[in-house]
């Protein structure tokens, strides 16, 4: 299965290659970007067949974990892997310079480096590339707002980045590795209390600046309000959810602790609020949907707060949710930008944009049997499952959130759709836009005839994301489950509080219908 | 059937010429208290014959007419529900509550009619008749509550026999009894509460057009009002009747309080009914009410 | 395939062709006779009523582990008949002239067309749903629906459409919260598992379920204090919109109430269920809830200028009497409350109807504006009429039986303030409607209107239907009363034995066939009196008495404005506005929280927050 380091290897090859290429032809430098993207595409598609459904650990250049560097496949890795190649080429910059092509293709690399890598020195180096290729895409557009809102997002990425290194100095000061799998051996020892909770807090707040949670996220409205919107669509739709997945990754294997669970269910929370009032308030489109972004990115947080499968089944929906629609509604904006009073009567005569717009709005307030109802309902569920007063007002914000969410998105529709004339348009959509929202659309409404499947699948999926043992078995072998295993007991004889959230965890799964004792039953207990 | 059927033609009819002599007694006491002689004893007879047989007789179109004809017939019919001795009609059909709902129809055919006249005097009449109904119907609503709570029945024969087994509901309940006659006051139109008619303002409100068999009908139509208020009441405080003559001394006994009451009174104004309707009346039901319930 | 699979077959088809041909102002007979099928659908499901099986629908989906699936009941039955008829009766009103001049003016035919087929259609799947997940489905989907539906004017209409999808958002999500509670109780969607454990649950519990349900789907029916919306929306629907929603879209509300409330907590779980300090339970907590929502929007509907506004208002307080009589809960009770919803929608759409017609010939509702047409609409004025009579619930209507046996019942119960608001409900609306039927019929006819002409049969012959069914079922109430017998033994309520006549029981019983037949005889011998007088000359409307004026067309001679003077003295400063005052303050309160988060992405430094929130972060873990 080596092969599939060429998904994270070609495109940055071709992406030092392009800017070359380009200077003589930059048709045939688009062109290799194609091709790369397309390669890597078939590249964890095979990945992915071959895996079906079990999980693999890759060790570059052969040196074994704990020592050498490890992809770690599994099916939600390769799900968001699969989503980095595909998405940058649907949302390919067009109209950009070749070395608008070379960012993207050594975003995509990093990206898809982000979802498979298995250690954190690894994850911090490709979220670095990221941010560096991002920041260049951004300010690429040459504008005074997009250069002031670069110079927002490096100043932030930068802070996150020293925060993040810091995070992750202290979790290797206190084990001594960086192998996630090792650290998730040492972790029930090692990094169970107030220090181990600290890392995480840095790790989750440095992370947090590309994963948009509040409140490090200040860069988000100016980036995604000033650039195109296809790159308003990639890093909304999808550099922002691998920044949360790094996080579910590290909380799940290392911080098993409830503490860590809270923080970050109390920031979402207050992103959910901060995000969708924003938006509320915001009169200008493109805007709107960065607010709206951050409100949903909220929920994302939100959701993966809840310990056990529920809450990965919960979270993955919500984000996978996400990453269709709102890209799709950043390409409808690219024609509908500016103030929405502006846009009076917009939406009338180009049905197939406004029926888009109506369809993903519909289902982002969640009407059923859309796939965004059933990502809101698993959420809500997960979090009354357990109980508490703190998940209680978690479900109590994301359903509020949804009435200011349908508050505005029907305003700003009942503006587009007015009848009154005057609007002068900027020429009907680009046909390449339409048709890729469109696909997005069908895909969405194709979804709701697959629900059943869908669900088995983000169920097994989730069960083999928090599968903690499988993780550790996978990349270092039967022993160190063992290993893990007396650690565990030695730690629960000592700190019988420390094991966590034993009650709620068992209410959640007992919520989901799951059986008490099955082997997928959640990573923490 | 054959029995019923009597029944139901007899009890408008007694009603018909019951109301006429409540009217000559309302004129009666009218005169007596303003200390002239008064009407013959035939004069509201003389009244309704000489309205229907006028020759000019003046119609606003066809709502006009059978506004009329529903406020009259309304009455007709209204008779039937109320037992008088002896005759029960279709009261073991219906309840006390059928009743006060059937008693507006009537008020809605009238107002129909004046409606129709086009005549901004008369539509005022009518907003003040109406804003009279809402006055006067809060407190007596209250007393049909509560008599039927005391009675443990709606049916109007049922609490003419409950009391002529255990006493008056006068004596039993006073206070709604009070209430009662208040409201009384304001049904039968009677100063202080006859702003609706007012004849030195609004030119005798809904009346104003009306001339002929139409004001002949509304001649018929009050005395059945009188007629009708009367025997409610008694029926639902004085038990109602044994024989014709207590029943029909009782009942003249109740509408000529509020005559000798009325004409005692200058007119009030529109709020200051709807004050002393929703205050003393509504006050003494209440309190009632609460003594009927938690005795 | 099942009636019920036939009836989505048909209402999707419907929905399908409004869609497809609705643009056309010819396609409305066509369409009218696809509602027909519709109604005639569900009338094959008449056995139901009668208690007969429960008729499935085939379609049954598993999602996530859990199964929809859906069956039609007599409660289901019940309400579908009358959305049935009720769509019937707007699609017949509009697909003649009506529809011809809607599109005419500008406006989206084919739009309104589809958002009238999509909202029975929903209904259908809301009315089978039996188990939480589907019943949500259905209420999305219906909520949805009357939104597009009061989209369709366009114009103050959308303003009106957006304030009712916040309200209608905030109710699913709290009937969302209901149902995953209730799925935390019992690990699954079902009402049967809910229902099996009722008895163990706490008050506390059991309190928030009744507050959820209650409130989620009280949005809905207007219930105070979440009525604000309702007036608007309806009113500045389009015309046959308008008559749909009145009659029966905040119904659904209800149903919900009492497939959840009734069905599965059980009404002898409400009256155990008591509030600490005070002698009420739960059910009379719904009951004074009710009685609030008869009185004040009721009076609020005696303030409205606007014809529609004014029906519009008064469907809001009418839907009070539905819950009054289902939340009392005895078999008197539950049957008016019950029957109220059939007889509502019988004359609110006619009523609608009619108003809509005089827009159709005048262009107007503003009740300042109009006057005297009964001499040229006169059907139209009878279809009035007959409606406001049934609204104000006096015989010899159906209004007035549902209403009489609510009063019979809390005479019964011993809930004096109770029957004294539902009293003072109707006797404000008979002065309102008054109103209504005067300033439009009666009175001076304006020069503007001496050429208007009744409206053409396409419109008239709905309205007269739905006024004969008014009358007959008032006549006859026990075809209705019937029908209830089997929904009440459903929710497990008392049942009520009616005749058809009314209800007979020796203390105080109602036979409508006699009163009604009195009445009329009465009316007979009125008439012969009447006949008996001097032959009556009509004379023109401005042959009238002016104080010694005399009277021409340019002099305004009607009485419409502020029509209640002396009423609004007194009560005038009783209206405070106070739940305008509250929804302002919501409002104002969010907006000013939405500025405090709008200010976050607007500060110069973002990192100090990075910073900020680190320190707080270390703060937190330390402590």
């Amino acid at each position: 299965m080596n092969f599939v380091v060429l998904a994270v290897a070609l495109p940055l090859l071709a992406g030092f290659l392009t800017p070359a290429l380009g200077r003589s032809s930059r048709a045939l430098a688009q062109w290799l970007g194609w091709g790369t993207l397309a390669v890597c595409i078939g590249v964890l598609w095979v990945a992915w067949a071959r895996l079906d459904g079990g999980t693999v650990a890759i060790a570059i250049g052969g040196f074994r974990p704990p020592l050498g560097i490890v992809f770690y496949l599994d099916a939600v890795a390769l799900l968001f892997g699969l989503a980095v190649p595909l998405m940058a080429l649907l949302l390919w910059p067009r109209e950009g310079t070749p070395q608008q092509f070379a960012l993207t293709l050594v975003l995509t690399a990093s990206a898809t480096g982000l979802a498979l890598s298995g250690d954190i020195f690894n994850l911090y180096v490709f979220y670095e590339l990221t941010a560096a290729a991002s920041f260049g895409l951004i300010a690429g557009r040459g504008t005074g707002a997009a250069q002031g809102a670069a110079l927002r997002y490096l100043l932030l990425s930068a802070a996150g980045s020293v925060l993040l290194l810091a995070g992750i100095t202290i979790v290797y000061l206190r084990t001594g590795t960086l192998n996630l799998a090792h650290l998730a051996t040492l972790a029930p020892e090692r990094l169970q209390d107030p220090v181990g909770l600290a890392a995480f807090a840095l790790m989750l707040i440095g992370l947090g600046v590309k994963g948009e949670l509040f409140p490090v996220n200040g860069w988000v409205p100016e980036v995604y309000g000033s650039v195109s919107g296809r790159l308003a669509g990639l890093l909304a739709g999808l550099v922002s959810k691998l920044a949360v997945l790094v996080v579910v990754r590290i909380l799940v294997l290392i911080f098993p602790q409830p503490e860590a669970a809270q923080l970050m269910l109390v920031l979402g929370m207050l992103g959910i609020v901060a995000g969708e009032l924003a938006a509320w308030r915001a009169r200008d489109l493109r805007r709107q949907f960065a607010f709206s972004s951050i409100g949903q990115l909220g929920i994302v947080f939100v959701a993966f707060s809840v310990p056990g499968e529920a809450g990965i089944v919960a979270g993955l929906a919500v984000a996978l949710h996400h990453l269709l629609v709102k890209p799709a509604l950043f390409l409808l904006a690219e024609r509908w930008g500016g103030s929405i009073e502006g846009l009076r009567g917009a939406g009338r005569g180009h049905w197939l944009a406004s029926g888009l717009f109506i369809l993903f709005a519909l289902s982002l307030v969640g009407l059923p049997p859309l796939p965004g109802f059933w990502a809101k309902l698993l959420t809500v569920m997960g979090l009354m499952g357990l109980g508490t007063g703190l998940a209680w007002l978690g479900a109590l914000t994301v359903m509020a959130a949804t009435v200011v969410e349908a508050a505005y998105l029907f305003r700003t529709l009942s503006v587009l759709l007015a009848r009154e004339a005057g609007y002068t348009s900027p020429g009907p959509h680009r046909g390449l836009d339409l048709v890729t929202a469109s696909l997005a659309g069908l895909v969405l409404v194709g979804s709701v005839f697959a629900l059943h499947p869908l669900g088995d699948g983000l169920k097994a999926m989730a069960a083999q994301a928090a599968d903690v043992q499988g993780y550790i078995r996978t990349v270092l072998g039967d022993r160190a489950v063992a290993r893990r295993g007396q650690r565990e007991d030695r730690i629960s004889e000592a700190h019988p509080a420390s094991r966590g959230s034993d009650r709620p965890m068992g209410r959640a799964d007992r919520a989901y219908g799951w059986p008490a004792g099955s082997p997928t039953r959640g990573a923490r207990s | 059937m054959m029995a019923l059927i009597v029944e139901l033609v007899l009890m408008p009819a007694v009603a018909f010429v019951v109301g006429l002599a409540m009217l000559l007694m309302m004129r009666k006491i009218a005169a007596k208290i303003q200390r002239r002689v008064g009407p013959p004893f035939f004069q509201p007879l003389y009244d309704v014959v000489k309205f229907f047989g006028k020759q000019t007789q003046i119609s606003h179109g066809l709502i006009h007419d059978v506004g009329i004809i529903v406020a009259v017939g309304g009455y007709i019919a209204a008779e039937t529900l109320i037992p008088v001795p002896g005759m029960t009609g279709i009261a073991d059909r219906t309840d006390v509550i059928t009743l006060i709902y059937f008693l507006m129809v009537p008020s809605l055919g009238m107002a129909l009619a004046a409606g129709q006249c086009a005549n901004p005097n008369a539509s005022i009449g009518i907003s003040r008749a109406l804003t009279a109904m809402l006055a006067y119907d809060i407190p007596f609503v209250i007393v049909i509550f509560g008599m039927s709570w005391m009675y443990g029945t709606t049916n109007l024969v049922q609490m003419v026999e409950y009391q002529q087994a255990h006493g008056w509901g006068l004596f039993q309940a006073p206070l709604l009894a009070f209430a009662g006659l208040f409201a009384l006051q304001g049904m039968l139109g009677k100063q202080p509460f006859e702003i609706y008619v007012a004849p030195a303002e609004i030119a005798t409100g809904p009346m104003v057009e009306m001339g002929g068999k139409y004001l002949g009908s509304l001649i018929v139509m009050q005395s059945f009002s009188l007629y009708t208020a009367g025997i409610l009441y008694t029926t639902l405080f004085l038990g109602g009747g044994v024989t014709w003559i207590d029943f029909l001394v009782k009942a003249f006994l109740v509408v000529a309080i509020p005559m000798t009451i009325a004409f005692q009174f200058p007119r009030y104004r529109a709020e200051q009914m709807l004050g002393s309707l929703w205050k003393w009346p509504v006050l003494a039901g209440l309190l009632g009410l609460a003594v009927v319930m938690w005795s | 395939m099942t009636l019920l699979d036939g009836l989505w077959l048909a209402s999707a088809l419907t929905a399908l062709a409004a869609g497809l041909f609705g643009r056309s102002p010819s396609a409305g007979p066509w369409l009218t006779a696809l509602y027909g099928v519709q109604f005639l659908l569900v009338a094959f499901m008449g056995p139901l009523a009668y208690g007969a099986d429960p008729v499935p629908a085939s379609p049954a989906f598993s999602v996530l582990g859990y199964g929809l699936s859906w069956q039609f009941t007599a409660l289901s039955w019940f309400f579908a008949v009358i959305t049935a008829g009720a769509a019937l009766a707007a699609a017949w009103f509009m697909s003649g002239a009506w529809g011809r001049h809607y599109a005419e003016q500008g406006g989206d035919l084919r739009l309104l067309q589809l958002a009238l087929a999509l909202n029975p259609s929903t209904m259908y799947v809301l009315l089978a749903s039996r188990d939480f997940l589907s019943l949500f489905v259905g209420w999305e989907l219906v909520s949805w629906a009357s939104f597009v539906l009061m989209l369709a004017a366009g114009g103050v209409g959308v303003r009106w459409a957006l304030r009712y999808l916040v309200y209608a958002i905030g109710g699913a999500m709290a009937v969302m919260a209901a149902m995953v509670l209730s799925h935390a109780l019992t690990g699954s969607f079902e009402f049967g598992a809910l229902a099996a454990v009722v008895p163990d649950l706490s008050a506390g519990t059991l309190w928030s379920l009744v507050i959820l349900l209650s409130g989620g789907f009280g949005v809905k029916m207007g219930l105070l204090p979440f009525h604000l919306w309702q007036a608007g929306a309806y009113a500045e629907t389009p015309g046959p919109g308008s008559a749909f929603l009145g009659a029966i879209s905040s119904r659904m509300g209800l149903y919900a109430m009492l497939l959840t409330l009734f069905g599965v907590l059980g009404l002898g779980t409400l009256k155990a269920l008591s509030i600490p300090w005070t002698p009420l339970e739960a059910h009379e907590l719904l009951a004074w809830i009710a009685a609030f929502t008869i009185v004040l929007p009721t009076f609020t509907a005696l303030k409205q200028n606007d014809a529609r506004w004014l029906l519009a208002w008064h469907g809001i307080g009418q839907g009070g009497y539905m819950l009054m009589g289902v939340a009392m809960g005895d078999a008197l009770a539950s049957a008016g409350g019950l029957m109220h919803v059939f007889n509502h929608a019988t004359y609110q759409a006619a009523l609608f109807m009619a108003v809509t017609a005089v827009v159709y010939r005048t262009g107007t509702a503003d009740l300042n504006k109009l006057g005297g047409l009964v001499t040229r609409m006169p059907l139209t004025f009878l279809v009035l009429l007959v409606g406001i009579i049934g609204l104000a619930g006096l015989p010899p209507m159906n209004g007035f039986v549902s209403k009489w046996l609510i009063y019979r019942a809390l005479i019964d119960d011993g809930q004096p303030l109770l029957f004294v608001a539902a009293v003072v409900g109707t006797l404000g609306t008979i002065v309102s409607v008054y109103k209504l039927l005067h300033n439009i019929f009666l009175g001076q006819l304006r020069v503007e209107h001496e050429s208007v002409r009744e409206v053409p049969g396409s419109m008239l012959a709905p309205m007269l239907a739905l006024s004969l069914i008014v009358f007959v079922t008032g006549l006859a109430p026990g075809l209705v009363l019937d029908w209830l017998t089997t929904v009440q033994r459903e929710l497990g309520l008392a049942v009520l034995a009616p005749t058809l006549g009314g209800v007979e029981r020796p203390d105080g019983g109602l036979d409508m066939l006699w009163v009604v037949g009195i009445l009329f005889a009465g009316f007979g011998v009125g008439a012969l009196i009447f006949l008996a007088g001097g032959r009556a000359r009509t004379v023109h409307q401005l042959d009238n008495y002016a104080g010694g004026h005399f009277l021409t067309a340019e002099v305004r001679y009607h009485y419409s404005d502020n029509f209640y003077a002396g009423l609004m003295h007194r009560i005038g400063p009783w209206y405070r506005g106070s739940f305008q005052w509250l929804q302002d303050s919501v409002v104002a309160a969010t907006d000013l929280l939405a500025q405090a988060a709008a200010g976050v992405y607007r500060v110069v430094q973002p990192a100090a927050w990075l910073l900020g929130v680190t320190v707080l972060a270390l703060w937190w873990v330390a402590a």
